[in-house]
């Protein structure tokens, strides 16, 4: 290699060897006097390179390493003074004691002259000063926000902005220097220096410290939706009304600008009452003269959920506009908009179609790539032949990342026009004949079984791509997953002959896994009942030659294949059965049992307590978390703020994937957490072993408050358990006896009965705690429904931050905090469990335990808000395609649910949007009347 | 050459610091969090002053500083009687360092201008620096408000920068 060359002399070769014993040796430099600058900043760049590469520095070398350090102070040499700075951040972390250097950091960051390291020192200080040394400081990081020197300013608020986690109180006191500092008033019109050593480059002043200001100015105020309204709007440049004679102030920096946009769209998000005000703001900033603020606002307002068109226009005007821009930046971010917007709307994208058109031929190939992909989202199907053409002249010159979006955009035009099955399909299949990674092909094998799945006519065709591929397949998941599919498929088509000979192949040709596979497709074949004698005979004769297969799994599966296929019940059991163990409770049960060592030894595993489900459910869980995926992946700008939300709403210690999907799936692993909490508690444990079912969590707390709680319903039989979860987030208090009284706002004597309550003794700091409310529910046929106001009550004490013991004199004081309330509701009887055959369920119940009401509602502006509603009052599981309307006017949803988790419900949604409101016809089906009038009682 | 002030907080270390380097008495009622260090010219003389504080949590840092300089300045409040036993024990602990063997050290009994100052014998006598024997030890009663015996002290100081260790 070429720097070997180096080796010897100071260059990275040397640095490349240097180790920590090396290191520390070389430090004593530090100790000499004089000091020699130029050797010490060389030193110093060592540090910090080996810092950065393997920080396996021991807290004692970094310790020594620091006081050594804090030796080159107050040098002259002002290149010297920022390396120093910067080693003192970056071993701040590992050294003890770094608190040292305080007082001299602060005399450096003091306002003297134009020097250029007041900046740097502020950092310093900031990374490593504690909470108990704010105070000392504040007033100097106050001076430095308004400072007229803008590199001081940022670096104040930036280090406000790392210090707010640990001083949220100090931080908050500082927002009139924050606002100064926004307003630009403080700083100098001129411009900032930046010294190297000798030379002095003037760099014209870019207001950045308007874009730092908005950071923590937001981060203050974030919890607080109005503060923020006012922050946008003051700064927005748009109030022309001068409120409190200093507003209107329009602000100079477009980072900054964009930073506002994002905020007004998080209190649009929040407060859908807040949006016309801020829309005429949105608007304004498209209309704005630089190309990122405007692109930002665009970008907002396609993603906004409830836009109308109108307002989209606006925003597609103008980045029609971007599209023939010069830079490619701005095309792109101008394509990459339009591109996700035309998943939702595309008919709002279609004026633009032309300009895309354009961009096809894109000397960019990201993008042509959006831009093709954004046509086949809002071409209709009369240009789907003329796309296709051109995709295919230019997918030669693209990455296999771009090809996988194109597959993606093919997959879904395949389903919205499978009159065109043809030209997808061979389009597919050149994809795969060309050379590409594995996500390319199997994204394009997905992509085909889709197809293959949607558009029965094509299947064929479609088995026959895949026989294709799998003859010269280098990827051996691929050729399992195919092989699984035709020994599915196959035995159902009309010549199941000609994949017999393809699957055989592979047993002649193939690595064990594909034999394996293709023995198990091939016993498929013979298992069923469509194909004929002679073929099913010459099937065993296949499976018997596998018999000698040198790997033993393929042997195992040709023996046990060709035992069981002689048998016709054992074929019906066996490879026929379509019923699947819950393959999540099937993981998590070997887990346990192989965690176990004693079970190992003295039993074999038991599937005894592995629930059973029909291969169609878990087909619908599947799809469910696909679509899922797709729909992150399709909105490429939101998946950030919906991640949030999910684990926001985290309960107990599960992973949120296991909270996000409802419905059969109410994860197992969350149902086994919760019986595991319930049983421990004796008063509990004796209302049965583990609840019917349970709600999914819900937060009664605003975010960010001082204490979070979240409530879950357990039903029992005959009893309803509140669980909240409570967490204290003040750090230096520590709360006991935390109870939660729950008053119900009706009269429920007889109905319900507050049994008893359990309390949290005590609860410190970020860690959560568990209180539970036991109510029982006498007439088991009475499911009543009221909303409880609850109150979280405890004795605070003050406590010592580090280790949450309290304060030994602190008798504390009796507090309460009110929650948000808690509805009781049918919903809340109903177990959102997915039923396979609804149809015949729902023919079967007949008109006899019918229940119908006709509602007219005017609250709700599309079908999808409607049947959402109608979703979450029921407390069902919507099947698919119940959520998504396919048509603006008029659309059918079904949901299914077991009613105390056994009796099955079956709930049909008929809905029309006339000009003012939505007419809901709801009928719910069960064994009987009155169980379904119970039900529809929920819509009221 | 180099001195290291150190004594406990509020003896008036960074006082006599500014004392010495503008000959200025300003009133500094900031603690020093960590150190401070100062360059001063006496004469043909640059002293590097390494000014640490003084709080318990910085003493075990002393040591640190006061190795490989040319002379140790103690600071004492000699108005404040009731930290003279606690003065005495960090004296002794600091100068038990094997490291900082040989080191001249100068005891400073500051704030002599206020009414129950100890004197400089009464002062010997409370910090029982006769017990150093194997060291140069000195001791001086100073007020750096009204900057009393500073010229002293300095002179004392310049004389042992020569001292090459």
């Amino acid at each position: 290699m070429d720097f070997k060359k180096d080796d010897d002399s100071d260059g990275l070769g040397a640095l490349l060897k240097m180790d920590n014993s090396v290191l520390i040796q070389e430090a004593r430099l530090f100790n000499e006097t004089p000091i020699k600058p130029r050797q010490c900043r060389i030193l110093l760049a060592k540090i910090l390179y080996l810092l950065n590469r393997e920080s396996n520095l021991s807290q004692r070398d970094a310790t020594e390493l620091f006081f050594g350090i804090t030796k080159l102070f107050q040098n002259k040499d002002m290149s010297l003074r920022q390396m120093v700075y910067l080693a003192i951040k970056e071993l701040s972390n590992i050294s003890s004691d770094v608190i040292m250097a305080t007082s001299s950091l602060m005399k450096d960051m003091q306002p003297k002259s134009d020097v250029i390291y007041r900046g740097d020192a502020i950092r310093a200080l900031c990374k490593i000063t504690d909470a108990s040394m704010i105070p000392g400081i504040e007033r100097f990081l106050k001076a430095a926000i308004v400072d007229r020197d803008s590199s001081t300013a940022s670096a104040a608020l930036v280090s406000s902005y790392h210090l707010y986690s640990s001083v949220k109180d100090t931080v908050r006191r500082w927002n009139n220097e924050i606002g100064e500092a926004l307003s630009g008033k403080a700083i100098s019109s001129n411009s900032s220096f930046f010294t190297s050593s000798s030379r002095t480059i003037v760099i014209p002043s870019s207001n950045i410290v308007q874009y730092h200001a908005a950071g923590l100015m937001y981060l203050i105020r974030q919890q607080d939706r109005m503060a923020v309204l006012k922050l946008v709007q003051n700064y927005s440049g748009s109030n022309k009304s001068g409120w409190l004679g200093s507003a209107g102030s329009s602000l100079k920096n477009n980072m900054a600008l964009c930073m506002l946009v994002r905020y007004a769209v998080r209190v649009m998000e929040d407060d859908p009452n807040l949006v016309p005000q801020l829309h005429d703001l949105l608007k304004m900033w498209v209309a704005h003269r630089s190309d990122m603020v405007s692109l930002e606002a665009a970008r907002a307002i396609c993603n906004l959920k409830k836009a109308n068109a109108s307002q989209i226009s606006i925003a597609v005007n103008a980045l029609q506009k971007f599209l023939s821009s010069p830079k490619p930046t701005v095309r792109f971010a101008a394509i990459r908009t339009l591109n996700s917007l035309a998943v939702a709307y595309p008919e709002a994208v279609q004026p633009c179609n032309v300009d895309i058109e354009d961009l096809i031929t894109d000397s960019n190939r990201s993008v042509a790539t959006l831009a093709i992909t954004t046509l086949l989202k809002t071409g209709n199907e009369a240009s789907v032949d003329r796309l296709m053409e051109q995709i295919q002249e230019f997918m030669s010159e693209i990455s296999d990342e771009f090809k996988i979006i194109v597959v993606e955009a093919v997959r879904s035009l395949g389903i919205q026009f499978p009159q065109k099955h043809a030209i997808f399909l061979n389009f597919l299949a050149r994809i795969l004949r060309d050379e590409g990674g594995y996500d390319l092909k199997q994204s394009v094998v997905s992509a085909i079984m889709d197809l293959s799945k949607h558009v029965p006519s094509c299947q064929e065709a479609a088995l026959a791509h895949l026989c294709e591929f799998i003859e010269d397949c280098e990827f051996t998941k691929l050729s399992v997953r195919i092989l699984h599919l035709l020994g599915e498929q196959g035995p159902d088509t009309p010549q199941p002959t000609i994949y017999i000979r393809h699957i055989y192949n592979r047993v002649i040709l193939e690595n064990a896994a594909v034999r394996a596979a293709a023995v198990n497709a091939l016993a498929k074949f013979c298992a069923s009942q469509k194909i004929d004698e002679s073929l099913y005979s010459s099937i065993r004769v296949l499976l018997e030659r596998c018999l000698d297969d040198r790997d033993d799994e393929v042997r195992d599966r040709a023996a046990w294949a060709l035992s069981i296929t002689n048998n016709k019940q054992a074929r019906q059991t066996y490879i026929q059965d379509d019923s699947t163990f819950s393959l999540a409770a099937l993981e998590r049960k070997l887990v346990e049992y192989c965690a176990d060592p004693e079970a190992i030894k003295t039993s074999a595993f038991s599937f005894d307590g592995v629930p059973r489900i029909s291969r169609a459910e878990e087909k619908a869980q599947s799809q469910k978390q696909r679509n899922v995926i797709s729909e992150v992946l399709s909105k490429p700008s939101q998946p950030s703020l919906g991640l949030k939300k999910k684990t926001s709403s985290n309960f107990g210690d599960t992973s949120p994937e296991a909270i996000g999907g409802f419905g059969p799936s109410q994860s197992e692993q969350q149902k086994e957490l919760y019986a595991k909490q319930l049983s421990s508690i004796p008063e509990i444990a004796k209302l049965g072993a583990a609840p019917l079912f349970s709600s999914e969590p819900a937060s009664l707390t605003e975010a960010g408050t001082e204490y979070d709680v979240a409530c879950v319903k357990h039903v029992y039989e005959s009893h309803i358990v509140y669980q909240f979860k409570c967490v204290n987030t003040i750090s230096e208090q520590v709360l006991e006896n935390v109870e939660i009284v729950m008053q119900s706002e009706e009269e429920l004597d007889g109905q319900l009965d507050y049994e008893l309550t359990i309390p949290v003794k005590k609860l410190v700091n970020d860690e959560p705690g568990y209180v539970y409310v036991v109510y029982s529910r006498p007439d088991q046929d009475i499911y009543p429904t009221t909303s409880f106001d609850c109150t979280l009550k405890f004795l605070v004490k003050e406590c010592d931050p580090e280790t949450y013991e309290p304060l030994e004199d602190d008798e504390g004081y009796e507090d309460e905090y009110s929650l948000e309330p808690t509805d009781l509701t049918e919903a809340d009887y109903m177990q959102p469990s997915y039923i396979a055959n609804a149809q015949n369920l729902w023919e079967s119940f007949g008109t006899n335990g019918e229940a119908v009401e006709t509602l007219s509602l005017t609250d709700f502006d599309t079908l999808e808000e409607c049947v959402a509603k109608v979703v979450e009052l029921l407390g069902m599981y919507p099947l698919e395609g119940a959520l998504k309307t396919k048509n603006a006017r008029a659309h059918q949803a079904i949901m299914t649910g077991a009613w105390m988790g056994k009796d099955q419900v079956i709930a049909r949604a008929r809905m029309t949007k006339q000009v003012k409101e939505i007419i809901l016809e709801l009928t719910i089906r069960s064994k009987d009347q009155d169980l379904s009038q119970q039900v529809l009682g929920a819509i009221a | 050459m180099e001195l290291t002030l150190v004594g406990l907080q509020n003896s008036g270390k960074t006082t006599l610091v500014g004392v010495i380097a503008s000959g200025k008495f300003t009133e500094d009622m900031i603690p020093t969090v960590g150190f401070n260090m100062r360059k001063v010219t006496k004469g043909n003389v640059i002293m590097k002053l390494w000014d640490i504080g003084g709080q318990p949590r910085f003493r075990s840092m002393w040591e640190r500083y006061c190795r490989g300089v040319n002379a140790i300045v103690f600071v004492i409040d000699s108005a404040d009687h009731k930290k003279f036993d606690q003065a005495r024990a960090e004296l002794r602990s600091l100068l038990e360092k094997p490291q900082l063997k040989d080191i001249p050290v100068l005891v400073l009994g500051n704030k002599n201008d206020l009414d129950n100052a100890l004197d400089v014998d009464q002062l010997i006598d409370i910090m029982d620096l006769g017990l150093y024997t194997d060291r140069e030890v000195a001791c001086y009663s100073i007020s750096a408000k009204n900057q009393t015996n500073i010229d002293k002290i300095l002179r004392w100081l310049i004389n042992h920068s020569k001292n090459k260790r």
